[in-house]
């Protein structure tokens, strides 16, 4: 229990199976930690959901056997930085890191590019029978946010 | 994601609602290949009741945009929230794709 002590973060965590209807739920997830942390500000609860989808994405889209591969999310807010962890039970990869975006035309590719253009860590492991990735985004930098409002 | 679909006679607007994602994704670009090849190439997609766009919903306005100009036309963006402008810039489609303001300012020189 948390305690007048405060603790160094508190835990959001999600598992069911890797498949398209469950994106919202990990929509829900984030949604839920920002609702408890409301000093979090909302564009970096924004792009660090960008991010973290665009990760859950593909494990949806290439975790095998399709339909079967079952996740385990977990977010924690700390004070200087928002983290996520996930793990699949998905077939192991190697992603393909640093590969910057794609040209303007190409329809697709842009997902790790995008998450690794707004996180501040980005780490992929193969553990075990688990794919092992952790995110996070560190607070009120500007990373991403060129030209926003 | 359902999407409402308006048929101007000059442009059709296609305004998609929710979360543009992989699931979203196909079923809108499905229609704009459709439109394309009924002769509809020019094409305004409302984003206004968009909230969050992901790396398929880019690909599907892209492959839409590359279908329409392939045919002589063009497709438009208008009333991005401020995720679906962060993203176009972060990937730097803003370029090809001009976040219009509304609709009608889209419709420029139609």
């Amino acid at each position: 229990m948390a305690g007048e002590g405060a603790p160094e973060s508190k835990e959001y965590t999600l598992e069911g199976f890797a498949v398209p209807d469950q994106l919202d739920a990990v929509h829900a997830l984030l949604a839920r930690a920002a609702g408890e942390h409301p000093e979090l500000d909302p564009m970096d609860v924004m792009l660090f959901e960008t991010a973290i989808i665009e990760i859950a994405n593909n494990v949806v889209e290439y975790g095998r056997p399709e339909g079967e591969v079952r996740w385990k999310f977990t977010i924690r807010v700390r004070e200087d930085e928002i983290e996520a962890e996930l793990d699949d039970t998905g077939q192991t990869f190697t992603p393909e890191r640093g590969k910057g975006m794609p040209g303007e035309d190409a329809e697709g590719g842009r997902g790790l590019a995008l998450a690794e253009a707004v996180l501040d860590q980005i780490e992929f492991q193969r553990l075990g029978d688990t794919n092992h990735w952790r995110m996070v985004r560190r607070l009120g930098q500007i990373r991403g946010t060129d030209g926003l409002a | 994601m359902d999407f409402e679909e308006v048929d101007k006679g000059t442009h059709v607007v296609l305004a998609p609602e929710g979360k543009f994602n992989l699931v979203a994704a196909p079923p809108l670009k499905a229609r704009i290949d459709d439109l394309v090849a009924a002769g509809k190439a020019r094409l305004v997609v409302d984003l206004h009741a968009v909230d969050f766009i992901d790396s398929s919903g880019l690909g599907a306005l892209i492959g839409g945009l590359k279908s329409a100009r392939q045919q002589g036309g063009d497709l438009r963006i208008a009333a991005a929230g401020t995720q679906v402008r962060a993203v176009l810039k972060l990937t730097n489609l803003d370029r090809i794709l001009t976040p219009y303001d509304t609709v009608e300012e889209a419709l420029h020189g139609w």
